[in-house]
């Protein structure tokens, strides 16, 4: 039989727990989820696993799903929502292991959609085992989600990362007694040992072959008075119609810890009422609150655990961590320090890249002076060969010249991160963003859109309050991109060749003014989007730690792979498309090309305003789809050996450092606030704002220059 | 009525005392939150650096920032 041996285990293990824990009329659904076979009915050893990870942020839990997985996985977003699914699957002794890696979250209320998401998950799509992963040297605090879903689902085993670092501070945990506690199955494992990717795989294995373990997770029995709660609610609710697969002993805590997303469903079949009023009234004459009662109780019950099971845990140890933050975070030695880190970064992402990218920019001339060369022997009309040499391999080559670029930024950030500098530096910020009305995690998003907006504007997901997340998508196309860079360090260095210090002074104040811009703006839509939920900053931060190589290759694959993705489909269409406007009628010069006549047109308008004749609107215009191709445009028209004047100059670098997000970003924007609206306002707001910024720069200078 | 005035906020602790939560006056919302993270009534803190902007404390070997705004709504004593 098929499934017969999967199957077989399942039955064995569920007849174990039927009873073992007083839940709903039906515990389980039979839902014929496990067991899923995807091969064809004749094989009969191919069986689908589906393992979720659970667990906080910085416990090494996407370590472990990436040396798992490796290459096998995939990432994308949940259905609807803005936070990053991430799958992907190994093989063990013919069988196949689906791993999901559910968002790093500290809990399983419903504060945070990753926390919404991984309850649902766990519940909903019942995988055969949820894979709770907690930090051995901070095992107290990082179990508080665990025994969260011991409540949640019986199929649930406990792998403790870390080890090595555990060790090294002679903190020893007993295995066999935390098991017995938490009747769980538990790995104590190092992810970063040699051996450690065979013995989770083994032990994933053995978990879900029940036949090695036995589950009978604790059941956490808490004070007389909740208890009595608990079960009144319980009562009320046990033969409802809706929410079937929760438990209902998890649902009753959930109404009491005032949980809105449990209680607005009940509230669909029930009237609850009477509970609160209980809740209320205890509230009142014995200043006692379920809501914090509750988790007092899993830390209580956790902390016995703990206790009962590790040795070598030293209560406020200071740790080479808080020495070195003696001065890295200090209150003022924290900043030069920042700027130095973040100077070092800018200075190592030019400079090595421009090698690179020069020997790239070699090769792909040489290699389309070779295509050229052969359609021209195959005597290929001009137009084609126009269109495939200049049109797609030009359009190739823009992204190719990028990922240098984008790949060195983003290991940087990469190893900045993995080393728990990132947190510091959101730390830091968080004081001076404060007088802006931002708070640190919006630091990261800025720094993120340095590389590319849209990796910036999808590290906005991290900011906690709606408003200020909404203002960061907004406002996170006036930080210029690498591609802004690029332009601006082109320009500047062949304006001034002669006066390199007024370059470099140049470019300081138009990032200044960039920044300034994404303060002011945020302070600006904060009339507009109201005084909602101002989550105050509440953020973990971690212990310095050394950067490990295959965390930074994978958080780099990422980033990077978003931006190929995403940003490198639009620049390779927007140049074709700008190949398309700047040929078409076939044969005329540009000035009579369909991007002659609109930007003839437009000049019109950008002349007395900014001094913009008709060719710098031209390349500004391409910029809209991608800003990689301003300076090829720039070139293609002559502009570069042609005098401008210092006004027009200053006016042009001042213009197209924010003057509108690319393609990529207004997509990107879409996407990310699901709302046509948004993104209209993400493109026009930087164009009038800008527009009116570079008139006035513009205007002033004319008065003295 | 509690006499004792040992009782005092958390933004107004010295930097490396270790504190014990009395009592958190925040919204519903933070509380939840800083009890995710371990802090709640009956735990104790070391204060990592408290002088500008958001409070660096030590929780279960953990170390969390926090707002300055919702540390003053913290009550401590030693």
């Amino acid at each position: 039989m098929r499934r017969s041996r999967f199957n077989q285990g399942k039955r064995r293990y569920k007849r174990k727990f039927r009873g073992s824990k007083p839940r709903g009329s039906k515990p389980y659904s039979g839902k014929p989820h496990h067991g899923k076979s995807f091969a064809t009915e004749d094989t009969n050893h191919t069986i689908e696993h589906r393992i979720a990870f659970l667990g906080n942020p910085n416990v090494g839990k996407s370590s472990i799903f990436n040396i798992l997985t490796g290459s096998h996985q995939h990432v994308g977003n949940w259905p609807g929502k803005t936070v990053e699914k991430k799958e992907g699957h190994f093989l063990l002794s013919d069988e196949y292991f689906s791993l999901i890696d559910l968002p790093g979250a500290y809990s399983l209320s419903a504060h945070s959609e990753e926390e919404l998401i991984t309850r649902q998950y766990v519940v909903e799509e019942r995988p055969d085992l949820v894979c709770a992963i907690v930090d051995a040297t901070r095992l107290e605090r990082t179990s508080y989600i665990a025994l969260q879903a011991l409540e949640l689902t019986d199929n649930i085993a406990l792998i403790v990362n870390m080890m090595d670092l555990a060790e090294k501070e002679n903190i020893q945990i007993d295995k066999h007694k935390l098991e017995k506690l938490l009747g769980i199955p538990i790995l104590l494992v190092s992810a970063f040992d040699n051996s450690s990717i065979i013995r989770i795989k083994k032990f994933l294995y053995d978990a879900l072959h029940t036949e090695k373990y036995t589950f009978r997770p604790a059941y956490l029995l808490y004070s007389q008075k909740l208890e009595t709660m608990i079960n009144s609610v319980s009562r009320q609710i046990e033969n409802r119609e809706i929410l079937r697969d929760y438990p209902t002993r998890w649902l009753s805590i959930k109404v009491l810890e005032a949980d809105k997303w449990v209680i607005s469903k009940l509230e669909e079949e029930y009237v609850l009422d009477d509970i609160f009023n209980k809740i209320e009234k205890l509230k009142k004459s014995v200043n006692f609150d379920p809501a914090d009662e509750i988790p007092k109780r899993k830390y209580r019950a956790l902390k016995d655990i703990v206790k009962k099971s590790v040795i070598g845990i030293e209560d406020f140890k200071e740790k080479v961590s808080d020495k070195v933050d003696k001065v890295v975070m200090h209150k003022f030695w924290g900043y030069p320090i920042l700027i130095l880190i973040y100077v070092a970064f800018f200075l190592i992402t030019f400079y090595a890249s421009g090698p690179i990218i020069n020997g790239l920019d070699y090769l792909l001339s040489y290699f389309s002076d070779i295509v050229r060369g052969w359609l021209v022997a195959v005597s290929s009309p001009t137009f084609l060969t126009s269109l495939i040499v200049d049109g797609i391999l030009a359009g190739i080559g823009a992204v190719l010249l990028f990922i240098p670029i984008i790949i060195i930024f983003y290991i940087l950030i990469a190893v900045m991160e993995d080393s728990g500098y990132l947190a510091r530096s959101a730390y830091l910020m968080d004081i001076v963003l404060g007088k802006f009305g931002l708070q640190g995690t919006a630091f990261l998003s800025m720094v993120m859109g340095l590389g590319c907006n849209v990796t910036g504007i999808l590290a906005a997901r991290t900011i906690k309050s709606d408003r200020d997340r909404i203002s960061m998508i907004l406002t996170n196309s006036f930080i210029p991109c690498a591609a802004t860079l690029g332009v601006v360090a082109f320009l500047t260095g062949i304006f001034f060749k002669t006066k390199p210090w007024f370059a470099a002074l140049l470019m300081l104040i138009l990032y200044a003014l960039s920044f300034l811009l994404v303060f002011l703006s945020s302070m600006f839509f904060r009339l507009f989007l109201g005084k909602s939920d101002t989550m105050p900053l509440i953020i973990e931060i971690p212990e310095y730690r050394l950067p490990r190589i295959r965390n930074i290759f994978y958080l780099t694959w990422e980033r990077a792979g978003i931006f190929i993705k995403k940003a490198g489909t639009f620049i390779f269409i927007a140049s074709i498309v700008i190949w398309f406007v700047s040929n078409v009628p076939y044969g005329v010069s540009t000035e009579y090309s369909i991007a002659g006549y609109i930007g003839r047109g437009l000049a019109f308008i950008t002349e007395p305003l900014f001094g913009f004749d008709w060719r710098m609107v031209i390349p500004l215009l391409f910029g809209i789809a991608a800003k990689e191709v301003v300076i090829s445009a720039l070139s293609i028209l002559g502009l570069l050996t042609v005098a401008w004047t210092t006004p027009q100059i200053i006016s042009f670098l001042v213009f197209q450092m924010t003057y509108a997000p690319c393609f990529a970003t207004l997509a990107i924007i879409k996407s990310e606030t699901k709302s046509w609206k948004m993104t209209a306002i993400g493109f026009f707001y930087p164009l009038i704002v800008t527009s009116l910024i570079t008139a006035a720069v513009y205007h002033i200078l004319l008065l003295f220059l | 009525m509690n006499t004792m005035s040992n009782k005092f906020s958390l933004a107004d602790s010295t930097v490396n005392s270790i504190v014990q939560v009395e009592k958190i006056t925040s919204g519903q919302k933070a509380r939840r939150f800083l009890a995710d993270l371990g802090v709640l009534e009956g735990v104790k803190l070391r204060i990592l650096k408290n002088d500008v902007g958001p409070i660096l404390i030590e929780v279960k070997a953990t170390r969390v920032a926090i707002g300055r705004g919702i540390a003053q709504k913290i009550e401590v004593t030693t």
